[in-house]
């Protein structure tokens, strides 16, 4: 090892070892605060994986009224069929609909019900949520068509909730990440105050500029390195938990549907090292050109 | 007001009509001329206040004049960039009062720090601390730590601290001020010794007797202005000094 790196070690080591208490307390919020940055991004990623299997699983309806003549029932399939927005129609005979509704309705209605009042319907896959919508639009109101169906509210209501946890996680994590860097200022701070006689005399026998701040950036650097890996470590360890939690035999539920897959996590891990290293970095930058007159 | 160069011999420092005012107070130093030799050992002189340490610090890089140029080695160091000003100072020696020792460190670590904080290899370091602790008479209280050490001591560390890198200047701010007239003399013989080697030296004193008896060149300050340049001065006014 060269001189200077072995001066480096040195110092920043020292310099850790004397501010142990604010370093502890420095790494311990990077690392809550990269925890929650990291689980915002576990949840939107999540998010974005469920609304994909939702979009999957969302069938929009055509129903056709009883008395729609075959000429309409053919022009709305011929239509479904050339329509750039939905996949797989199937068609679904008035007999068909009547034998679902036997498990859907409750008897009393049910028994009243007969199979020329039942409507046949084209059951269409959307290419994505809003596609939904499209059907709707396009085909309610068409000669024939009796109702356009799909869970709209349903796909609405969960988006907005899993978006507002996201950007409530978000803020939480921001706030806590200017506390971590203030934190990390503070802590170069103490040890350019309680290096300030060697800095002195380093300045006075000529020690470069970068000579004296790199063991202080380097101390930064590892506090918001540190944060991050031990943030990194909680991330794991959760999305671990989710996924031994998580019901394989329940694909529907959405702890399952929000499952990250391993280049998902590995993602949210490099973001989370990096914002923590930056982190470290800007809180030191900060104080160097605060507090170290070189 | 300097005195004229009747020799010539390569000028190690040089001011024109330097001037300095800190914010809010009286000039520090005005329209300050003068040169010192490669080599010399020069005292400066004068009541608190007058500009010593203005003077020095000015030598130093460490402020800048407000007018006037300061050259040293030939090297115009007020108009030197910002991160140039450390190579400037590795040419610089400097001891203070209060020696400015690091507490933590020893004797041999304390010297050593000065040529590791430059960059200079392990082997150097090894050859050269030895040799200058030698030359301040320290060489069996390497092991020590300041607190071990006595005042005159702790002061020969400095010297040796400051000279370890072989400056050619070495600037002193009142080396002896803490220290009983015995220890001075031992402390004014290391640095005409430093002196000898070829290193000039700038020494501020209040130390009368010291520089009565040294009869070496006294610059006299006042109130920032300058007032007397003597080759072989005496503290206090001297109308037999000689004038080069």
């Amino acid at each position: 090892m060269s001189n200077y790196a072995e001066y480096v070690v040195k110092e920043t080591s020292s310099n850790l070892w004397r501010n142990r208490v604010t370093t502890i307390a420095a790494v311990v919020t990077v690392m809550i605060s990269l925890f929650l940055v990291g689980a915002s991004l576990v949840l939107r990623q999540g998010a974005s994986n469920a609304e994909v299997q939702w979009h999957r699983g969302t069938q929009v309806r055509v129903w056709m009224s009883p008395a729609a003549t075959p000429q309409e029932i053919a022009a709305v399939k011929v239509e479904l069929s050339q329509a750039p927005y939905v996949t797989d129609c199937g068609y679904r005979t008035q007999l068909d609909n009547y034998q679902e509704a036997q498990h859907l309705l409750p008897p009393s209605v049910f028994n009243v019900l007969k199979v020329s009042k039942v409507p046949s319907s084209f059951n269409c896959t959307p290419l994505t949520g809003p596609d939904a919508a499209v059907v709707y639009n396009e085909f309610i109101g068409r000669p024939g068509v009796f109702n356009v169906t799909a869970p709209f509210a349903t796909l609405r209501n969960d988006q907005r909730y899993i978006e507002i946890a996201q950007w409530a996680v978000l803020v939480v994590a921001l706030l806590l990440l200017i506390s971590s860097a203030v934190l990390i200022l503070n802590t170069i701070r103490m040890a350019i105050l309680a290096r300030r006689r060697e800095v002195a005399v380093m300045k006075l026998v000529g020690a470069t500029n970068w000579f004296i701040r790199i063991p202080f950036i380097f101390e930064g650097l590892i506090q918001g390195l540190l944060g991050s890996l031990l943030a990194t470590g909680l991330i794991i360890g959760g999305e671990e938990l989710w996924r031994t939690l998580a019901d394989p035999n329940n694909p529907q539920a959405i702890g399952y549907q929000m499952l990250l897959s391993n280049w998902q996590l590995l993602w949210t891990v490099v973001i989370v090292v990096v914002v923590g290293v930056a982190i470290g970095s800007i809180g030191s930058a900060i104080a160097i050109r605060r507090f170290l007159d070189v | 007001m300097g005195p004229q160069r009747l020799v010539r011999t390569p000028l190690m420092i040089q001011l024109e009509h330097v001037s300095k005012t800190y914010k809010g107070s009286q000039p520090a130093l005005k329209d300050i001329s003068l040169f010192i030799d490669k080599g010399e050992f020069v005292f400066l002189v004068g009541a608190s206040g007058s500009g010593k340490t203005t003077f020095l610090r000015l030598l130093l890089r460490e402020e800048l004049p407000d007018s006037g140029k300061i050259f040293e080695a030939g090297r115009d160091i007020v108009n030197l960039p910002k991160w140039r000003v450390p190579y400037l100072r590795r040419n610089l020696g400097c001891v203070f009062q209060d020696f400015r020792l690091l507490q933590n460190k020893t004797v041999f670590e304390n010297v050593a720090f000065a040529l590791e904080v430059i960059g200079r290899p392990k082997s150097v370091i090894r050859s050269q601390v030895p040799q200058v602790l030698e030359l301040v008479g320290l060489a069996d209280k390497a092991a020590r730590f300041p607190s071990e050490l006595s005042g005159g001591e702790q002061q020969r560390v400095a010297i040796a601290r400051a000279f370890v890198n072989r400056p050619l200047i070495l600037l002193a701010d009142e080396p002896t001020g803490n220290l009983d007239p015995k220890i001075s003399e031992g402390i004014m013989q290391l640095l005409d010794r430093i002196n000898k080697t070829g290193t000039t030296v700038v020494m501020a004193t209040h130390d009368k007797a010291l520089v009565d008896r040294m009869r070496l060149r006294v610059i006299e300050l006042d109130h920032g202005s300058l007032i007397r340049d003597q080759l072989r001065g005496v503290y206090g006014i001297d109308d037999a000094g000689a004038v080069r």
